[in-house]
């Protein structure tokens, strides 16, 4: 599909890649704060640290006056983490002040994202979170400070409910409750969980159960799964020396090995047995004996003949030379 | 963009061959009559869908022009031939299909699952091959139609169709055999009565050989067991019921013989081929070629560029005047890599940086020669702003390339 990419984003974006004077690549040396977010199964991720000016004793004095990221990603990806420190370093903002951006806020700044790119925003949110509680705990401020519930970030350790994006069950339900995800598709634009396989939709404990449990709606009665027919069992061939097709394919083997190889190694050669179908053998000759003119010769007088006489005379030797 | 841009995504479409709009214009303008009216002047509409009909058959070397369908697009195609040989064979509830095929089969073949047949779908080897002994093993008594492409569109790798069917065939007779050539009609010679005549049912498209958009072309060998899926008129006599694309059809017969005269400009494409990708493996690092060791395609290149993001890479080309197309989920409105990639087992790392190449015959050695001298900057501006990259050592960041191969192959 087309892009649906802003001005902005795209401005961003290239600014970004070209290496542009005032863009924000890279990585402050000795970082106050300093967050991580995605990974590369992902197809996203983003590193982001920033500096801040120490006006005083008090940490929360402190204001944010470098930011830097380096981003694996998509175009609104690389643009979200450049207007991510943008925002930061324009605003001039303390970590306090900063940890109320919220993905909506970078969204508002590039004028817009697609709606499937929105998770791009998240990633910037998020990391910068994480960056500002890393200060913290550099600066001994309280997590109750930044009005985080310091018990959230071990909680998202948890049940892993997106196994594509390896995204826990406490994680998911905190970002169902924060940005408001009524519906799979919402959750998956936001933080992708079940944006790829989808077998996480509607699954025991899946988005859909932890949706109605956040947003208190009856369970919906479940389609019956596709219970795949069960195999037929093969019609039994009723062969006239009653042997099963395991048997027979038990005996081709043998006589491949005590007779056939033999044979075929004298001049340097070898076979395979491919498959055997009734009384049908596939089979590939290796060594010289795959690339020897006289291949069909060799299957019909060597291995078609001695399956015969050895094994059952009906036998079909069928050369496989793909 | 004032310039005409550098068009290297021809699996996705083509252009149309001016000779081709030539022969599609009088039928769009004077001769719109209806190719099913009685009165004579209907009959010049008439009898140009049989010209391109024989135009078509002989560039798949099928033996009658009679077994050439006109239909609207190979999805088309595709969704008539598996339903079509599964209707004509009632009593077989089982089809055998492939991991990388077009959505336009493994849907309809997941699809087919709601309705109660099985379905195998079989793997491909790290370069995107088959094995021939999985389509043997898979083989059940009840299997009523095999489905296997000929190339494959992402990366251009080519699967033994003819011998395949034929192995097939010695199993049963009576399963049918269909392989998608979307990608292959007009750009690889071929024969439905030579190397292809264990084939039931062959599926194209107009507009990869560069005829209109809105045309297909379906190969029904005479006698296979299959039932028409568009039922409602005497069109195509009785099997793709619908009023004639009458213009796309006769721009595919032209469209046809015009690529089958091109065939010889497959060496030149093959060189290009070889070229651009022994170039981009010398001037970028952590990069490979997807498919490589299989057979491929002489037009098709998918790279994959490890630590970068493919989405980005296009719209960085794009930039640079040159359109081409990705594997990675950023470009797929799903957040999933191509599904061709990760049954290859391509680390998920290189799956999001995979780029496609696919030339035609009216790419020129200077246009890929452009792609070579830009694409380096790209992927080293995208990698320079990558947590994954060492821009210094020009090098995976240490750790990095062993924590992906672990967790992904």
């Amino acid at each position: 599909m087309p892009w649906d990419y802003s001005n902005k984003v795209m401005q961003l974006f290239r600014d970004a890649i070209a290496g542009k004077a005032g863009t924000h690549f890279g990585k402050v040396e000795t970082p106050d704060g300093q967050g991580h977010h995605g990974s590369m199964q992902c197809g996203d991720a983003m590193e982001f640290t920033f500096r801040v000016d120490r006006t005083g004793d008090d940490p929360k004095l402190d204001r944010i006056v470098e930011a830097r990221y380096q981003t694996f990603g998509c175009t609104s990806a690389i643009a979200s983490s450049e207007a991510l420190c943008r925002m930061l370093e324009e605003r001039k903002i303390t970590p306090i002040e900063a940890i109320a951006i919220k993905n909506a806020d970078i969204v508002d700044y590039l004028e817009g994202l697609p709606p499937q790119k929105l998770h791009c925003s998240v990633m910037g949110a998020e990391a910068l979170q994480a960056a500002v509680v890393d200060w913290a705990r550099k600066r001994d401020v309280p997590l109750s400070d930044l009005g985080i519930d310091p018990s959230q970030l071990v909680e998202d350790e948890g049940r892993v409910v997106c196994h594509c994006f390896t995204l826990t069950e406490p994680y998911i339900r905190r970002k169902v409750k924060e940005l408001n995800l009524r519906s799979i598709e919402e959750i998956s634009a936001a933080i992708k969980a079940g944006g790829a396989c989808t077998s996480c939709h509607h699954e025991p404990g899946g988005l859909q159960d932890i949706l109605n449990d956040v947003w208190g709606v009856q369970p919906a009665p479940v389609a019956s799964p596709n219970v795949p027919l069960p195999e037929p069992s093969p019609s039994s061939p009723a062969g006239r020396n009653a042997r099963t097709p395991y048997q027979l394919a038990k005996e081709v083997e043998r006589v491949v090995d005590k007779v056939i190889r033999p044979r075929l190694a004298l001049e340097g050669g070898d076979i395979e047995i491919v498959e055997i179908r009734d009384k049908k053998v596939f089979c590939r000759l290796l060594g010289v004996c795959a690339a020897c003119v006289g291949a069909q010769q060799t299957l019909n007088f060597v291995v078609e003949d001695s399956l015969r006489q050895n094994v059952d005379p009906e036998i079909e030797v069928i050369p496989v030379t793909v | 963009m004032s310039k005409q841009p550098i068009y290297l995504d021809n699996n996705a479409t083509t252009c149309v061959a001016p000779e081709v709009l030539d022969v599609m214009l009088p039928f769009l303008k004077e001769q719109y009559y209806n190719p099913s009216s009685t009165y004579p002047e209907a009959s010049f509409a008439h009898d140009a869908i049989e010209r391109a009909r024989e135009q078509v058959a002989r560039i798949v070397g099928a033996g009658t022009r009679s077994e050439i369908l006109f239909t609207g697009c190979a999805t088309e195609g595709n969704n008539a031939a598996l339903w079509g040989a599964l209707r004509a064979n009632p009593d077989r509830k089982h089809v055998v299909t492939t991991a990388v095929e077009h959505p336009a089969v493994l849907e309809v073949a997941k699809d087919l699952q709601r309705f109660g047949y099985r379905v195998t779908v079989l793997p491909v080897d790290t370069a995107g091959r088959l094995n021939a002994g999985d389509l043997l093993k898979a083989l059940a008594p009840d299997t009523a139609i095999v489905s296997i492409m000929h190339a494959n569109n992402e990366t251009g790798v080519m699967f033994p169709v003819g011998e395949l069917a034929r192995l097939v065939k010695r199993v049963d007779p009576k399963i049918v055999f269909h392989t998608d050539a979307t990608q292959t009609v007009g750009k690889v010679p071929m024969s439905l009565s030579k190397d292809l005549a264990a084939v039931d049912l062959l599926t194209m498209s107009g507009h990869k050989v560069h005829a209109a958009k809105g045309v297909g072309a379906m190969f029904v060998r005479r006698g296979a067991r299959w039932r028409p899926f568009l039922i409602g008129g005497h069109q195509e006599r009785g099997r793709r019921a619908g009023t004639e694309n009458v213009a796309g059809i006769v721009g595919l017969g032209r469209a046809c013989t015009l690529a089958l005269e091109s065939y010889r400009e497959e060496e030149r494409l093959r060189q290009l081929q070889q070229w651009l990708e022994q170039s981009i493996k010398a001037k970028i690092p952590n990069v490979f070629v997807n498919g490589e060791g299989a057979e491929r395609l002489p037009n098709t290149s998918n790279f994959a560029f490890e630590y970068v993001e493919g989405e980005g890479i296009l719209m960085a080309l794009v930039d640079a005047g040159i359109l081409a197309s990705s594997g990675s989920a950023c470009t797929s409105g799903s957040l999933d890599p191509s599904h061709v990639l990760k049954a290859m087992n391509v680390p998920f790392s290189a799956a999001h940086g995979s780029l496609r190449i696919s030339m035609s015959r009216y790419t020129t050695g200077a246009e890929v020669d452009r792609l070579i001298e830009v694409l380096p900057g790209v992927i080293d501006s995208l990698r320079r702003i990558s947590p994954y990259w060492d821009q210094e050592k020009n090098a995976p960041r240490e750790g990095v390339d062993i924590f992906v191969q672990e967790k992904y192959r």
